[in-house]
């Protein structure tokens, strides 16, 4: 199910438990405009910010983590203004993009420091279960300026969770990380998702956002370029073709049988596949297996080639 | 105030290098004080440690620099090297979080800056109790201390480049426009610190003189350390955060 | 449903091309890398914020010169309060300002940025590197110590009634005008770039810069003072009073009583002496650090 929806320009909001509440949000540096006009809301779940460098994908979550005013539009997190309202970081999470941390403290004295400052009854379990929860528990006891990419990462992590917040903001999270320590985060970010946790990331790497992402917001030149599942976005896009990849015991046989069917308009044999476009996403899934049984083929393997979130992506960029 | 704000700046300052080369200079006048009674100089010597020494090198020199290195080290540091958020995106009022960098380099440059003011005199002069000389430099640098940290914090909020503004300020505005327009003498911490070891030190007007009185100094310390303060807290809330470089 | 992309992979063409030109090799590295730094000394290139403060110091150290020609337009030859032979002393607080505030610019950003690794793979040699700084820098820095004395001449020059009377009096002193504002500029540029190339870190840096030259100059003063003869020499660590020194020798002129200078009486050839040591030994020590810094 989806929870992010683009609202339209003047909508009012409707849901009043929209944990992020986005309307009309421009922002703008002298005459360079960052941030066009951006709405959008959401609930539980997690959400992946999308865009290549430059797209203003970090200015929207500064502004949603309260670090910079909208020029024009609201900011709302969890019902209250995001500029200015210290109090909001209670139930607010945030990590940083740059992976400075203080090189003297040692790990866990750095996430114990944020759960002082964030006046916890018991800072000390709450640092315990956060260094717990990233795996970061061996090197706990070192000073954090001789951690790799990756471990800095993870206690920034550590230190932004450990007041358990309903919302938590993640700006490129998974840089430095290895792949092992990527799945783990991503696992985490999951099972925090799960329970209720608003999570938003930003990443210009498509294989993340596609992976974690229930849905996406896709920032292009500072616009909402496109909001919501990604395959269904992609689905929405019907002046683009869509490419499947057959694997037949015949492909040349099945290629000679769908020329003739009206939804498809090219087909193309290479390497031991058959490469079909096809104007209607829906039509064609329905009518290849007739046609290969017409024709006496067996399918072996039928996919949409490019459902992935990078041709999505890079349709939308280019468009 | 935040205990913890003020624990983890207190551990910044010991750590940093900037620390070091301060506690080295905060010897030199000492140094100085040994060299000149050793050498078995003692011409005018009460006129010579409170103006010379204390007023000159300690208040004029020593003070502005520890408090301009130390004030701009707690905040400034902290935007610097990207670590600032981490206590910003906190639920702790921004006024605090300059309230506890404030308090810490204010400590450090009173501590620095007491050390040296109270070796050198005793060093200097033969009988530290002469004419309050010594009790009037340790009020005035302790004031000083504070109207100095807390314009200096507020440079480190304005701008990057607070550590050069800051030196701009102390050697061209109070080493030498506020030396040749007296009227400018109600802007210069200088003066204002001098003022109120004036108040105090009861030695005649040839050992020691500041040209600013008692009374509005300690009002001018009152009113800037105000000023300074709220428009710093102020700041911090409308911070925003930019590209590092 | 597992989307993939692996089936499909083109290369575009995107109009990259090779450079055939001629390349212009080291010694236009050098030139380029000099004007560079020279621009950025005073943040032309840069965003206006890095501007100000380099053209504000600037400006402070023009201030006597044009102080002066007010004085001179009202009362020509009879009041000379700021003449080139003490023109540095009331300007040398600014200019250590200056190096200060740039000198950690000009060696640190790269250091910062870890942008080195770029230069010394180019036609450019590490030694180069340091050359094309220190001299950038040092002529960064004749803004300061040479141009508003230049201002001031030329300045007296048209004050004065009789041009070519005024030319034929003082000519003598244009070489060394041009001399002491030399030596000042090579000793600031190559000892401030010495400290500041020793640390990425700016604030580290300027302060390292501000308090060798602040605190110097006391210290010698009580040593000269209040020492025997074997303390007079303690005078040549201050690098203010050695070029003060410098420049009165250079302008063979005695120093005023009561100064550092003429209790410590050195014998006047020391300083010009001292202070080529000095700037060389600072070029050395940044020659150094290039020759075996991380890149």
């Amino acid at each position: 199910m989806s929870a992010a929806q683009a609202a339209t320009g003047d909508s009012a909001p409707e849901a009043p438990a929209a944990a992020i509440e986005v309307v009309n949000v421009s922002r703008w540096y002298g005459n360079i405009v960052a941030v066009n006009d951006i709405s959008f809301s959401l609930g539980p779940g997690i959400t992946g910010l999308l865009g290549p460098n430059g797209a203003g994908k970090s200015t929207l979550l500064h502004m949603l983590s309260g670090f910079l005013a909208p020029s024009a539009g609201s900011v709302r997190v969890l019902g209250e203004p995001a500029w200015q309202n210290e109090a909001l970081y209670a139930r607010v999470g945030l990590v940083p993009e740059r992976e400075s941390v203080y090189p003297f403290l040692s790990g866990h004295d750095f996430v114990l420091l944020s759960a002082r400052l964030h006046k916890l009854p018991d800072p000390r379990a709450a640092a315990a279960k956060a260094i717990k929860e990233v795996d970061l528990e061996p090197a706990q006891h070192r000073a954090a300026g001789g951690y790799s990419k990756g471990m800095k990462q993870r206690l920034k992590v550590a230190a932004a969770i450990v007041h358990e917040p309903p919302v938590l903001l993640l700006d490129e999270p998974f840089n430095g990380a290895d792949p092992r320590q990527r799945l783990h985060m991503m696992d985490m970010l999951r099972r925090m998702a799960a329970e209720g946790t608003t999570i938003v990331f930003s990443s210009h790497i498509l294989e993340e956002v596609e992976r974690l992402a229930e849905n996406v917001l896709v920032v292009v030149s500072g616009r909402l370029a496109a909001a919501g599942d990604f395959r269904h976005i992609r689905r929405l896009m019907t002046d683009r073709p869509h490419t499947f990849t057959l694997r037949t015991s015949d492909n040349r046989r099945l290629a000679a049988a769908l020329v003739g069917d009206p939804a498809v308009f090219g087909v193309e044999l290479q390497d031991g596949a058959l490469s079909v476009r096809t104007s209607d996403f829906a039509a064609f899934t329905l009518a290849v297996a007739k046609v290969a049984k017409d024709a006496d083929v067996s399918l072996l393997e039928l996919r949409p080639t490019d459902e992935s979130l990078e041709s999505v992506f890079s349709y939308l960029v280019n468009r | 105030m935040n205990a913890a704000i003020v624990g983890l700046t207190v551990r910044q300052l010991l750590g940093a290098k900037r620390t070091m080369l301060l506690v080295l200079v905060a010897l030199i006048p000492v140094v100085i004080a040994a060299i000149r009674r050793f050498s078995g100089n003692d011409v005018d010597t009460d006129h010579w440690t409170a103006t010379t020494l204390l007023g000159q090198l300690v208040v004029g020199t020593l003070l502005p620099l520890g408090a301009l290195i130390f004030g701009t080290a707690t905040l400034g540091s902290e935007f610097e090297d990207g670590t600032a958020v981490y206590l910003l995106s906190k639920p702790i009022a921004r006024w605090r979080i300059v309230a506890s960098k404030l308090v810490v380099a204010w400590g450090a440059t009173s501590l620095l800056v007491l050390v040296s003011t109270v070796a050198s005199a005793a060093v200097s002069l033969e009988s530290v109790g002469e004419g309050a000389i010594l009790a009037g430099f340790v009020i005035a640098v302790v004031l000083g201390a504070l109207v100095y940290c807390s314009f200096f914090v507020l440079l480190s909020i304005l701008t990057s480049r607070a550590l050069i503004v800051g030196l701009l300020y102390v050697f061209i505005w109070e080493g030498v426009l506020t030396r040749l327009f007296g009227g400018l003498r109600i802007l210069s911490v200088r003066k204002y610190a001098l003022g109120v070891a004036d108040q105090i030190i009861t030695a005649p007007s040839t050992v020691f003189e500041a040209d600013l009185g008692g009374g509005r100094a300690m009002f001018l310390i009152v009113a800037v350390t105000a000023l300074t303060f709220v428009y710093a807290a102020r700041r911090l809330r409308s911070w925003e955060i930019g590209e590092s470089t | 449903m597992q989307p993939q992309s692996d089936a499909t992979g083109s290369i575009y063409d995107l109009g990259y091309r090779r450079y055939d030109g001629v390349r212009l090799g080291r010694q236009h590295a050098v030139i380029a890398l000099y004007l560079y730094t020279l621009r950025g000394a005073f943040g032309l290139g840069r965003r206006t914020s890095s501007k100000i403060i380099p053209v504000i110091i600037t400006v402070i150290a023009f201030i006597p010169a044009l102080v002066q020609l007010g004085i001179a337009a009202v009362a020509s030859g009879v009041v000379e309060i700021f003449a080139p032979e003490n023109y540095f002393g009331y300007v040398q607080v600014t200019v250590a300002l200056f190096c200060a505030a740039v000198a950690p610019e000009i060696v640190g950003r790269d250091q910062r940025a870890r942008t080195l690794s770029l230069y010394f793979s180019r036609a450019l040699r590490r030694s180069d590197y340091a050359f094309a700084k220190l001299t950038a820098f040092t002529t960064a820095l004749l803004l300061l110590t040479l141009a508003p004395q230049a201002v001031l001449f030329v300045g007296n020059t048209l004050a004065t009634k009789d041009t070519g009377a005024f030319l034929r009096d003082n000519w003598s002193e244009v070489p060394r005008i041009v001399s002491s504002g030399l030596l000042i500029a090579a000793l600031m540029a190559s000892v401030s770039l010495a400290i500041a190339c020793q640390t990425p870190r700016r604030s580290y840096a300027t302060v390292a810069v501000i308090a060798l030259f602040l605190v110097t100059t006391p210290l010698a003063a009580i040593f000269v003072r209040e020492t025997g003869s074997w303390g007079h020499y303690a005078i040549l660590l201050s690098p203010f009073d050695l070029l003060n020194g410098t420049t009165l020798a250079v302008f063979d002129i005695v120093p005023d009583p009561d100064t550092s200078l003429e209790i410590a009486d050195l014998p006047a050839w020391l300083y010009p002496v001292v202070t080529a040591g000095y700037t060389i030994v600072g070029a050395g020590l940044v020659l150094r650090r290039y020759a075996r810094i991380a890149a």
